[in-house]
C-alpha cells in the first residue's frame, strides 16, 4: 500500500476566520516592513492580535 | 539563532501529542533559552549607556555565559522546579519538550549549543551562519538570507499543512481541555480572547517571517546565499 498525503478541506467558516487573520497579518507586515522596531517584541505582536482579531470585531458586533 | 521557529515549532509538536502536553509551558519552554539574554546580545541603548556584552556568541551560547540555558540539563531544572515545587507533572513535561526543541533547533548554526552542560562542547550542524554579534537588523538580514531562513518556513508550511491545529474546534476540544491554566484565566478572559492567545505565536512567527523577508530582500536587496553555512558575506561567529 502506498502511503498518502492527506489535507483536509476548510470549510466556509475556517475559511472565513483564516481571511480574517490573514487581513490583519497584511497590516501587522505592512507596519513591520515600514518600521521594523514593530517585529522585534512577541508582546507587541500579542497585543497588536488580541486588539485586531478580538477586541475589534467585538466593538463592531455590539455597535451593530 | 533561529528566529521564526521557536514561534512556530510548539504547533508541530501540538499537532502530535493532542491532549498529553500543555500547550502554554510547552510554548514558554520554546521560548525560554533566549528569554533573558536577547536584549544584550544585541545591545540596548540606557540614557548615555551602551549594554551590550562584549563577546555575544560566548554570552549568550558559551560558558563562562548564559549557554547552559541550552543545554538539556537546564531544561530539566526547571521542569523539576514546575513538577515538585509547583506539583505540576504536565507542565514539567511540556516546558521540558518545547526547550529539548529550542536547544536542538540552534545546533543548526555556526556556534551551536552545549546540550551536554556541563560538558562545554558546542554541538553544531553550521548550517546557518551566527551573526548575533553583528547586532540584530544585520542579524536579521543574514538570518533571512540563509539555510536558516528555510528551515523557519518548513514550520511556516507544516502550520498551514496542519491548519486544524489552529482552529477554535481543536483548541476547545484539546488545548481547552488539557491544562487547567485555560479554564483558570477563562475566568476573566473570555473564550473569543482565549482563542486569539493560543493562535498569537503562529501569527507571530508567520508574519514575521514574511516582514523580514520583504525587509531584506525587496526592501534592501541582501543576496540569498542558501549554501551550507551561509550567507557568507556575513562574518559568522564560532563556538
Amino acid at each position: 500500500m502506498r502511503p498518502r498525503l492527506s489535507f483536509d478541506v476548510p470549510t466556509r467558516r475556517d475559511l472565513r476566520v483564516f481571511a480574517g487573520y490573514f487581513l490583519a497579518a497584511a497590516v501587522y507586515i505592512s507596519i513591520g516592513v515600514a518600521w521594523i522596531d514593530f517585529l522585534f517584541s512577541f508582546w507587541v505582536g500579542l497585543a497588536y492580535l488580541l486588539v485586531v482579531a478580538w477586541a475589534v470585531p467585538m466593538l463592531v458586533r455590539r455597535l451593530a | 539563532m533561529s528566529w521564526a521557529a521557536h514561534d512556530l515549532e510548539p504547533y508541530a509538536i501540538q499537532k502530535h501529542v493532542g491532549l498529553k502536553l500543555a500547550f502554554v509551558p510547552l510554548l514558554i519552554g520554546s521560548y525560554s533559552p533566549d528569554m533573558m539574554t536577547k536584549w544584550f546580545v544585541y545591545g540596548i541603548h540606557l540614557g548615555p549607556w551602551d549594554l551590550k556584552a562584549s563577546d555575544p556568541a560566548k554570552f549568550h551560547r558559551g560558558w563562562p555565559g548564559f549557554g547552559f540555558t541550552h543545554s538539556f540539563i537546564y531544561g530539566i531544572a526547571i521542569a523539576l522546579i514546575f513538577w515538585k515545587v509547583f506539583g505540576s507533572k504536565l507542565w514539567a513535561v511540556s516546558f521540558l519538550v518545547g526547550q529539548f526543541a529550542h536547544a536542538i533547533t540552534d545546533t543548526g548554526d555556526t556556534v551551536g549549543t552545549m546540550l551536554l552542560f556541563p560538558w562545554t562542547f558546542h554541538f553544531h550542524l553550521g548550517a546557518w551562519a551566527y551573526a548575533g554579534q553583528t547586532g540584530r537588523t544585520t542579524d536579521a538580514a543574514a538570518y533571512f538570507s540563509g539555510l536558516g531562513s528555510m528551515w523557519d518556513l518548513v514550520f511556516v508550511v507544516y502550520g498551514f499543512w496542519s491548519w486544524r491545529v489552529l482552529t477554535s474546534d481543536y483548541f476547545d476540544n484539546l488545548i481547552y481541555r488539557a491544562d487547567a491554566f485555560w479554564p483558570w484565566l477563562n475566568r476573566w478572559v473570555p473564550r473569543g480572547a482565549l482563542i486569539v492567545l493560543y493562535r498569537a505565536a503562529f501569527f507571530y512567527g508567520t508574519s514575521r517571517w514574511i516582514a523580514w523577508t520583504i525587509w531584506a530582500h525587496v526592501i534592501h536587496h541582501y543576496p540569498y546565499d542558501l549554501s551550507w553555512g551561509g550567507p557568507h558575506w556575513v562574518h559568522a561567529a564560532h563556538p
